[in-house]
């Protein structure tokens, strides 16, 4: 390489940054008119393509409303050229899934979520999906555990958890709601990693279906519910079965007697009063996916 | 065959290239992105605001956006008879929507953010990027515009003459502080979107704007100024005239120095 002459003076950074004089050019009359009509129809058909796009990615009931007397027959119309209803579900999962797969890309499973003082927990809304569990539901809890190493299937109250000797785990991680809000929360329990080398599951599993059947909807009717939880964040150092809410037992808003605290995944991921969790090879049904939210729900 | 017409030679007409191709693409890519992100953005932040308050004794509210909707409704009317959701049900996608709008808001927002790219390669690849950076005479150059816009109307209607403070560059320096501002709340918006899309992971982010509900509320404001920064945008552009409007489609200008606002 061969050496740079010192300059004595160049250019001060705010020349170098300066705005350059705008250069005029000259240009054909013809040109003009032929390139001006070129872009102004690209722009249409631009704005044309955007509305299309607008119409068929909104959803049915945004359009009965914007549109109440043309929103069937622009529907049919769209749907003569590809842009149908189902198209759209595809299309919209597909991107829901391509947003998952980013959030299984960021997700480091040595990475550990923020941690709290005690002092500085918030008051945590207890939004079960329907009506809490009726206690006399709870009366007889187990939780079931299957698809294991051992071929069994165990059943665990809270008295044969405790008997396991496990290491009791404390933690205040925020909790966030695929609606918006958080809360800080005290939790204490079993880390999910400790009941799985209690009870490892069968080879090949790579997906824990964890599932409520004492749950009910917001008429109180029984209605189960049920999460996809991928092995990774099961065993997360912070993933819990959690037992305990502010040192005390889990009020049954709160899901008592035993429910997931997996500060890596949305609320909705952290399921109530678990009666049973089945390990598996194939990706379980979600409650919510079923409903059009994501799957993987990852932080 | 007939010989071609003879045909007069084109006239030359001078002009001045202004926006790169990118860019074009990019700012008016901004139009609907930013419409549907506001919209199915406002349609999940339905689901629980963050801007709240103790329950109002008459009306039972706790968010801010449905007491404004409760103002509003008297003004425009309610066809609804939800005076609480009318913010919602005007500029949202509409209440009770929180999978479709989660779903929509964020491929708009992949797109949004290769868009954001691709305006930036443009401000690189043709040089617009100098005519954004601030600059020493901004501040009472700013000013002057100001007072300009201020003293239009009444000039115009005591019909005394109120010349434009003379520009020398590409935009003045009100034009110029909104244009180099505008990208940097886009990036801030993106951030804080992120920083509550994946808290955990980018727990680093997170604390970048102390916590969860700061990033909500930093991403909430940045909507604010991206929204309201259309409404002068768009008044301005109409005032200066077809050229200018033309310009952000064609990329070039005819009108050339001197004969502008000089």
């Amino acid at each position: 390489m061969s050496k740079r002459p010192a300059r004595p003076k160049g250019p001060s950074l705010l020349e170098r940054l300066a705005e350059r004089p705008e250069s005029m050019e000259p240009m054909a009359d013809g040109r003009i008119r032929a390139q001006s009509r070129r872009d102004f129809l690209l722009f249409g058909l631009g704005a044309a393509v955007a509305a299309a796009g607008a119409w068929w990615l909104l959803p049915d009931r945004t359009k009965a409303r914007i549109l109440p007397w043309a929103h069937d027959r622009l529907d049919t119309l769209a749907a003569r050229v590809g842009l149908s209803g189902s198209n759209r579900e595809r299309f919209l999962n597909g991107a829901l899934s391509f947003d998952d797969d980013v959030a299984e890309a960021l997700y480091s499973k040595d990475r550990k979520v923020r941690t709290y003082a005690r002092s500085e927990t918030t008051p945590l809304k207890p939004n079960y999906h329907g009506q809490a569990p009726l206690p006399e539901a709870l009366a007889d809890w187990s939780l079931e555990l299957s698809g294991l190493a051992s071929g069994r299937t165990e059943r665990l109250t809270l008295a044969s958890l405790a008997a396991l000797g496990l290491p009791r785990r404390e933690q205040v991680t925020r909790l966030i709601c695929v609606e918006g809000w958080s809360a800080v929360a005290h939790w204490g329990g079993y880390a999910f990693a400790d009941v799985l080398g209690a009870f490892p599951p069968a080879e090949g599993t790579r997906w824990a279906a964890l599932r409520s059947d004492v749950s009910r909807d917001a008429q109180g009717r029984p209605e189960p519910y049920f999460v996809s939880l991928d092995l990774a964040t099961a065993q997360h150092p912070q993933t819990l079965l959690a037992t305990h809410l502010g040192g005390a037992p889990l009020p049954l808003a709160h899901g008592a007697p035993l429910r997931l605290v997996a500060p890596v995944k949305l609320g909705l991921k952290n399921i109530k009063a678990i009666t049973q969790i089945v390990f598996q090879a194939e990706e379980p049904r979600d409650y919510w996916n079923l409903r059009g939210y994501s799957k993987y729900d990852g932080l | 065959m007939a010989a071609p017409k003879p045909k007069a030679p084109d006239r030359m007409i001078p002009i001045v290239r202004k926006h790169h191709a990118l860019v074009r693409l990019a700012h008016w890519a901004n139009v609907p992105l930013l419409f549907g992100l506001i919209a199915t953005g406002l349609a999940i932040y339905w689901a629980a605001p963050v801007f709240t308050h103790a329950p109002d004794p008459v009306t039972g509210s706790r968010d801010y956006l449905a007491d404004l909707g409760f103002a509003l409704a008297r003004v425009f009317g309610d066809r609804d008879s939800a005076p609480s959701q009318w913010v919602y049900n005007h500029f949202s996608l509409g209440t009770g929507q929180l999978a479709g709008a989660l779903r929509l808001h964020w491929l708009l927002a992949y797109v949004f953010m290769v868009n954001g790219v691709l305006y930036v390669v443009g401000l690189i690849a043709g040089g617009g990027w100098r005519a954004l950076l601030p600059r020493p005479s901004d501040l009472p150059d700013a000013l002057a515009m100001i007072r300009y816009y201020l003293g239009v109307v009444p000039h115009a209607i005591t019909r005394r003459p109120w010349p434009h403070p003379p520009v020398r560059s590409k935009y003045n320096a009100l034009q110029r502080g909104a244009y180099f501002t505008m990208p940097l709340v886009g990036a801030l918006v993106v951030l804080s979107g992120w920083a509550m899309h994946k808290p955990a992971q980018l727990g680093w982010l997170e604390r970048l704007f102390v916590n969860y509900d700061g990033a909500r509320i930093v991403h909430f404001g940045c909507m604010l100024v991206l929204g309201s920064f259309v409404v002068p945008h768009v008044l301005l552009v109409i005032a200066d005239g077809f050229d200018t409007f033309r310009s952000m489609i064609t990329g070039w200008s005819l009108r050339v120095k001197g004969a502008g606002h000089e």
